[in-house]
């Protein structure tokens, strides 16, 4: 994130590296995030209150699948997208060896937790209201 | 390169978007971890409803503005961000963007906000 804000990488000569396709995720899914993180908050904050969001709110919108298939998309976008973040600032910070390997242990651990939790969460939803 | 030093480059205008798209993009990740898990309450629906009645209160409101405006942030200095990586002429300008980057953050935060909070501007809620 540093250092591309003034001077892009170099351009990759043959295969590119993984910090290169690092790089580039993290362009395209800021750019779909744009898209799925702004519609969302537009949706349960601004065109409707956040009260009115309880669970009849949620029954009603997945019963259409492709809203199923938008949050799930958000889901892995962004906490793909923020584990990356956080693992440029866990480097920028944590700088003994162990120490940034455990703290990483830890990022990667919580994240793929909650990636399975946020997952199983939109899959079990009932289809049918309560 | 002492600690300090090795996340500062050049100062200015360009520091404080860094500083501020990580600041960002850090709260943004902390309250998707917590949303998560408050949505994951929907296996039992009326818990769910009880935990998800709190956003409602003035304090989380306001939680949920700072929240608009983080995302509002990383949002347009993200855009600002690719625009210099893919024309590098923009370089020249970015303290020009930079600007924008905070008005548009303004222009569609304090509406939004406004929206956030009106039941409390009614009066309807403490």
């Amino acid at each position: 994130m540093t250092a591309t804000e003034t001077r892009p990488p170099e351009r990759p000569r043959h295969k590119p590296s993984a910090e290169a396709r690092s790089w580039a995720f993290m362009r395209l899914s800021g750019l779909l995030l744009l898209f799925f993180a702004l519609v969302h908050f537009a949706i349960t904050h601004i065109v409707n209150d956040v009260v009115e969001t309880d669970y009849d709110f949620v029954a009603e919108r997945w019963h259409n699948p492709a809203w199923r298939v938008f949050d799930w998309m958000l889901l892995v976008l962004a906490l793909s997208h923020g584990l990356n973040g956080l693992r440029w600032i866990v480097d920028d910070y944590v700088r003994t060896p162990r120490r940034n390997r455990a703290v990483k242990g830890l990022l990667y651990g919580l994240t793929a937790v909650l990636a399975v939790v946020g997952t199983i969460t939109i899959v079990i939803f009932p289809s049918a209201p309560r | 390169m002492s600690r300090a030093e090795s996340t500062r480059y050049r100062g200015k205008a360009g520091q404080w978007a860094f500083v501020g798209h990580r600041v960002s993009g850090f709260l943004v990740f902390l309250f998707l971890l917590l949303h998560i898990v408050d949505v994951s309450l929907l296996r039992w629906p009326d818990t769910y409803d009880q935990v998800h009645q709190l956003y409602g209160n003035v304090l989380l409101r306001l939680f949920e503005v700072g929240l608009l405006f983080a995302l509002l942030f990383h949002s347009f200095n993200g855009l600002r961000i690719v625009a210099i990586d893919f024309f590098p002429d923009a370089v020249r300008n970015q303290e020009r963007l930079l600007q924008a980057v905070v008005a548009l953050t303004l222009l569609a935060g304090i509406p939004g906000g406004i929206v956030i909070m009106w039941p409390f501007i009614e009066g309807r809620i403490l």
